[in-house]
């Protein structure tokens, strides 16, 4: 890649290549994206970039992609694409951002502003149906303003609560002379994010935190976003509690530690959804409260006092009251409240013993498992498990939205931050293969493997043939149960096993390898148990192609656990009309 | 959450630029909160506006309100300025994101 020279400021130019070298001002090496009329001008001085500019084949894998890229890097993604549809298809990757916090600079052209408001040829209003969804977006209509929004985008997007930044420029924008001028500093009179905690809340965090005898690690996605998996170790071993982390926190703390219960929630672990609601203390890092988490609000963890330290602080009690607030980013809020703990625990260190015991039994009592099928048909779980065991630690892993997504939440050890990459807030199906693309891009010598379902590959396998063009080898496994799965398991648990329109008959058509095949791919497919490590150690030895295995699997598979929606987490079960064996355990 | 009927009454600065009123109308609105009274109008600085909401908060607690407030971009500045508030909600920064 060429070195990218920096662009003196005072240069005259057209507000396309003003648009192009601010990217590169902005440190972007990769774009994932799709010219179309309006974004046309600022195509031609793409061509002559430093960037790398990935062309997709529809822009929602390039919003997507972006996001892996973002995932995986820490780094802004950037997608780009034109005005009206091209704009519009960016519509849900940039809501699954805005869900997930993830940061996300979208640039997209708009027709020229004399044609703004005249209902013009691919004319769509997104800065107004962004505005939800956005952390902020912008509509250039001078060409002089195109740096220092750039500059300010990629700030938003970046600090605070990371978030999606929508960048519109009109076409006359882009084509007009302008003279450049990038931005030495960037202020913003409403936008000032505290990252930095207040040092009485971190004391009275840390006094909670040493008065609790039940105390609870809840940790959320926002610990992997604030880099502090290093900071939470320590804290966690300092006190000596339990751990939950969140399905957008897994690999924040490694599965393998022995105070780790698991995943909370609608799919989580007995001890990792018991331990909340027994704990007297929720020590929350970086979570939001979601409703997947909690179940039922009004019985979630009803003994608990709630420890709720995060960046944004509109999350604090918009859920539930947090009894001690810590509005910071959290690995400084980590790293403020371990000697703040220590000292606490000084003074009075408390017995977690009995609660560890109790926590530990029912870890030991019901961990995850799942039954095989006696017909000699592949278990999805079993294909799920050993694709990670041969894979390895090292692996990252994205899915699309379904069962296939729980069981790769649940049967895949994550040991590091940033190998698990899913649409939590959004439940965006299709998620899985663009987000892989994207994620390969960000960490080219890491294997990548998209667990998809048949459903979701359905929705934007189109990506694989950006990958097979442009040397981005992922892997997809197809977790092919023929069936829109969680759909179909809710109507068979709430349904009377109702199946309507939730067959989607993919084991007769498409011909998923053969798809493969055309798209440039190598297609595997695997049906009985005995082939399956080795049409998976088969996909691993490929890596100059990308790869599609069609596992077909047990149709009426189901994920346990399962608290069902609107219910409480104390009505967990572990199996079809089965809760767990409550009078058994010492609580 | 706290439960709280009363009328109060905001004092908002925002930039004044095109989309402002859209995006604080749009925020009120998908969020579930009742604007009772809005009113947009100059101040002495031409780069910034000044709204007068009047929300009814009722499921939402205030501080839900303006915290959500805040997390706009081109909101700069939010007061409580209902009669016999003694809260004032300087924006900068504790409800900054």
């Amino acid at each position: 890649m060429a070195k990218h020279v920096p662009t003196a400021n005072g240069t005259e130019m057209t507000g396309a290549t003003s648009l192009v070298k601010s990217l590169e001002a902005a440190g972007v090496e990769v774009m994932f994206g799709l010219p179309g009329g309006a974004i046309l001008p600022a195509y031609d001085p793409i061509f002559d970039s430093t960037i790398r500019h990935i062309l997709v084949r529809h822009e929602q894998g390039a919003g997507h992609a972006a996001t892996g890229y973002a995932q995986v890097t820490g780094r802004a993604g950037v997608c780009i694409a034109t005005s009206g549809p091209g704009a519009t298809n960016l519509v849900t990757p940039l809501m699954d951002a805005a869900m997930d916090s993830v940061p996300l600079v979208a640039i997209t052209g708009q027709v020229p502003s004399a044609a703004i408001g005249t209902d013009a040829f691919q004319e769509a209003d997104i800065r107004g149906i962004t505005m939800p969804f956005t952390k902020h977006n912008y509509l250039v209509t001078d060409p002089a303003e195109i740096p220092g929004v750039i500059a300010e985008a990629f700030h938003i997007a970046t600090t605070g609560r990371p978030g999606p930044v929508l960048v519109d420029v009109a076409k006359d924008a882009l084509q007009k002379m302008t003279t450049y001028n990038w931005p030495t500093s960037i202020k913003l009179a409403g936008y000032n994010p505290k990252t930095t905690p207040d040092a009485q809340a971190i004391t009275d965090a840390a006094a909670l935190i040493a008065q609790s005898s039940k105390p609870v690690f809840y940790v959320g996605g926002g610990v992997i976003k604030a880099n502090a998996s290093a900071e939470l170790r320590q804290l966690v071993e300092l006190l000596g509690a339990p751990v939950v982390t969140t399905l957008m926190a897994r690999g924040a703390f490694p599965d393998s530690h022995p105070l780790h219960m698991g995943m909370p929630g609608m799919h989580g672990t007995v001890a990792a959804v018991t331990a909340l609601q027994k704990a007297d203390l929720l020590i929350t890092l970086g979570a939001r409260f979601d409703d997947r988490v909690t179940g039922k609000l009004s019985t979630f963890a009803p003994n608990a006092k709630i420890l709720h330290a995060d960046i944004d602080p509109a999350e604090i009690g918009k859920n539930r009251h947090a009894d001690v607030a810590v509005v910071g980013d959290v690995r400084e809020t980590i790293s403020a409240l371990i000697p703040a703990l220590k000292a606490a625990l000084a003074k009075s260190q408390p017995d977690l013993s009995t609660w560890l015991r109790q926590m530990n039994s029912l870890k030991a009592t019901y961990p995850l498992g799942y039954d095989v099928p006696d017909d000699g048909s592949l278990s999805p779980q079993l294909v799920i498990e050993r694709i990670g065991k041969i894979s390895g630690t090292d692996t990252i892993f994205t899915s699309g939205v379904g069962q296939h997504q729980m069981w790769a939440s649940q049967f895949i050890s994550y040991e590091h931050p940033r190998t698990w990459l899913n649409s939590g807030g959004a439940g965006t199906m299709g998620y899985g293969v663009p987000a892989a693309m994207g994620a390969k891009v960000g960490a080219p010598n890491a294997t990548v493997w998209a667990i998809d379902g048949d459903g979701c590959f359905q929705m934007t396998n189109q990506e694989l043939v950006t990958c097979a063009l442009n040397n981005i080898p992922i892997k997809v496994a197809i977790i092919n149960n023929e069936s829109l799965g969680m759909v179909r398991q809710w109507q068979t648990l709430f349904y009377e096993g109702r199946y309507s329109n939730t067959s989607l008959e993919s084991k007769r058509v498409p011909n998923f390898p053969m798809l493969a095949e055309s798209m440039g791919c190598v297609g595997l497919s695997c049906e009985r148990p005995e082939d399956l490590d080795k049409t998976i150690e088969k996909a691993m030895s490929i890596n100059d192609q990308p790869v599609v295995v069609d596992f077909r699997v047990h149709r009426d598979a189901m994920v346990w656990p399962m608290v069902a929606a609107g219910t409480s987490n104390d009505e967990i079960m572990i199996a079809r009309a089965t809760a767990p064996d409550w009078d058994s355990q010492e609580l | 959450m706290t439960t709280n009927r009363r009328q109060h009454t905001l004092e908002v600065l925002v930039e004044n630029e095109p989309g402002v009123l859209a995006r604080v109308a749009g925020l009120f609105s998908r969020r579930a909160f009742n604007i009772e009274t809005l009113n947009v109008g100059p101040t002495e600085d031409s780069s910034i506006s000044k709204m007068i909401i009047g929300v009814a908060v009722e499921g939402h607690s205030l501080e839900q309100v303006i915290a959500q407030l805040d997390k706009l971009v081109s909101v700069i500045s939010i007061k409580d300025v209902t009669a016999q508030a003694k809260e004032v909600h300087d924006t900068q920064p504790d409800y900054q994101n």
